[in-house]
């Protein structure tokens, strides 16, 4: 077990906090677009930097990502990385309630990734006694394998990070699209305190 | 005091502040956007932002902030997707080509007792960025086509001819479509510069290649193979397609003189044909019977289209 580890029970309580925001965020996408939304139980675990690019094939054939940084106290931050997939994309418009001219279709994801990201997580920091801030949303890539190429260019500066995948599905719309989120080491092991905290609190 | 420094930075600020109530009136503002926008308090406080800026897309603009409310989070506009939604003076009028200040908008949304009662728009200008990012990006498109250009006769140059001649051939297996190939090479090139001198070969070689060019046709793929060889990839051809393009351009560079400091230069191309075939494994093969092809073309007497046999085994 390395530092960066969650023991059973911190894991538990993240699931449980991820839950719940789950649920509250869903009922507000619900209210704002006028259908519902589900979101999936979601996937936690540990991901290496020379992973990373694997987990995300894996995960989805996306053909565009976008990317906002979170940032709260208590060193609570990372990335979110909205994954879209092709067939996904025709009704957005009428989803997000916008006329069909009015934007591009770079402008709709971003506009969505950048509602259910900041949706989600104001829920899950108020659970946590916590409020985050928002980088803008930035289109990565139109297509997953310029996402790949740039993700292989990289050198990490980290070499853990903890990924939190969650799907969101708007079956009215018949649209789907993932959110993986992810906690780079030294953020990991803030969020375990905050975790601990709230553990030792019951 | 405190609050005198804030408003103070506020004015300070190289940032527009703008606080709208959920009618979307103005409440305030602050100095930079005055400024840009040329505009005095008077015509501004209390009035509605769409008779202030009557430029915004009313209905998206509502809608964006209505997210804002609802959700009680923040929302984004960046210039990558909207230039600009303000039409504001910048700070680069003389060194850059922008009308308006190019923007990154933030849309926050302030609570009072849980809900949202107002919402903080932040513009900032990034026409700085915008006009590098957008220099880069011509530079880059540029970089890429040059990449693939032979300099001197501006064909496609053998690296990214070879790369479309791999992409054809695997489209061509693939889809159990045709593929011809055509590669030619000027006759007794050598002596071409031994007698009008390297600049003279070089003038052959531009000229020759731009008249092929212009005889090619649509989806044809022409590049420079080495020193005075040159080939054509022609995608849903059969052979007897093929010999006529090839025919044809042979034709037109024999008929066709050169001019070069004063005096006229004729050359002509031997030229070998050649289909993709059931027994070519790889793209190379096929360049081979091409080749072969050539080679008997130059060897029975030059100026000719030599076909290559469909099975050279058999």
């Amino acid at each position: 077990m390395n530092a960066f580890d969650l023991t059973e029970d911190q894991q538990d309580c993240l699931q449980e906090l991820i839950n719940v925001a789950m649920g509250q965020a869903s009922d507000q996408l619900a209210r704002y677009l006028d259908t519902f939304v589900y979101l999936k139980v979601p996937n936690i675990e540990q991901v290496k930097a020379e992973h990373l690019f694997d987990t995300l094939n894996q995960d989805s054939k996306a053909t565009a990502v976008v990317s906002q940084g979170f940032f709260g106290y208590e060193g609570i931050r990372g990335e979110a990385l909205l994954m879209y997939q092709p067939q996904d994309s025709h009704r957005l418009t009428d989803l997000l309630g916008y006329e069909a001219d009015e934007l591009s279709f770079d402008e709709q994801i971003i506009d969505l990734s950048s509602i259910l990201t900041t949706t989600f997580l104001n829920v899950f920091a108020s659970q946590i006694d916590n409020q985050m801030s928002y980088s803008a949303p930035r289109l990565l890539s139109a297509n997953l394998s310029d996402v790949n190429e740039h993700l292989q260019q990289q050198a990490f500066n980290w070499d853990l990070a903890l990924k939190i995948r969650i799907s969101y599905q708007v079956t009215d719309y018949a649209f789907n699209c993932d959110m993986v989120l992810l906690i780079p080491e030294e953020a990991i092991i803030n969020i375990k305190t905050v975790i601990d905290r709230i553990l030792a609190e019951f | 005091m405190l609050k005198g420094l804030s408003s103070n930075i506020l004015n300070r600020l190289n940032t527009g502040v703008l606080i709208l109530d959920n009618d979307f009136n103005i409440l305030l503002w602050n100095r930079f956007l005055e400024i840009h926008a040329n505009k005095n308090n008077k015509q501004v406080l209390g009035e509605s932002v769409f008779s202030v800026f009557p430029e915004l897309p009313k209905k998206w603009f509502e809608r964006k902030l209505s997210s804002v409310v609802q959700l009680k989070t923040q929302s984004f506009c960046s210039w990558e997707q909207r230039h600009h939604l303000f039409e504001l003076a910048h700070s680069r009028p003389i060194t850059t080509d922008s009308d308006f200040m190019a923007q990154n908008c933030t849309f926050l949304p302030i609570e009072v007792e849980g809900e949202v009662a107002r919402i903080c728009i932040l513009i900032e200008d990034v026409t700085d960025v915008c006009h590098y990012q957008t220099q880069l990006k011509k530079t880059l498109q540029e970089l890429a086509l040059s990449n693939c250009i032979d300099g001197l006769t501006q064909a496609f140059n053998r690296k990214h001819w070879e790369e479309c001649l791999a992409a054809e051939f695997s489209r061509a297996r693939r889809y159990n479509y045709n593929l011809a190939l055509v590669m030619l090479d000027l006759d007794q090139f050598k002596l071409l510069n031994d007698t009008y001198g390297h600049q003279g070969g070089d003038k052959v070689l531009i000229d020759t290649a731009k008249i092929i060019n212009e005889h090619v046709r649509m989806g044809d793929l022409f590049g420079r193979y080495g020193g005075e060889e040159f080939a054509v990839i022609l995608p849903n051809t059969d052979l007897a397609g093929a010999k006529e393009v090839a025919e044809r351009i042979r034709q037109i560079i024999a008929n066709n003189s050169i001019c070069y400091q004063e005096q006229s230069i004729s050359v002509t191309v031997s030229l070998g044909v050649a289909v993709i075939d059931e027994q070519d494994s790889h793209y190379e093969d096929l360049i081979s019977r091409t080749d072969i092809a050539l080679y008997r073309a130059k060897n029975t007497g030059r100026n000719r289209v030599c076909l290559a046999k469909e099975h050279p085994d058999t």
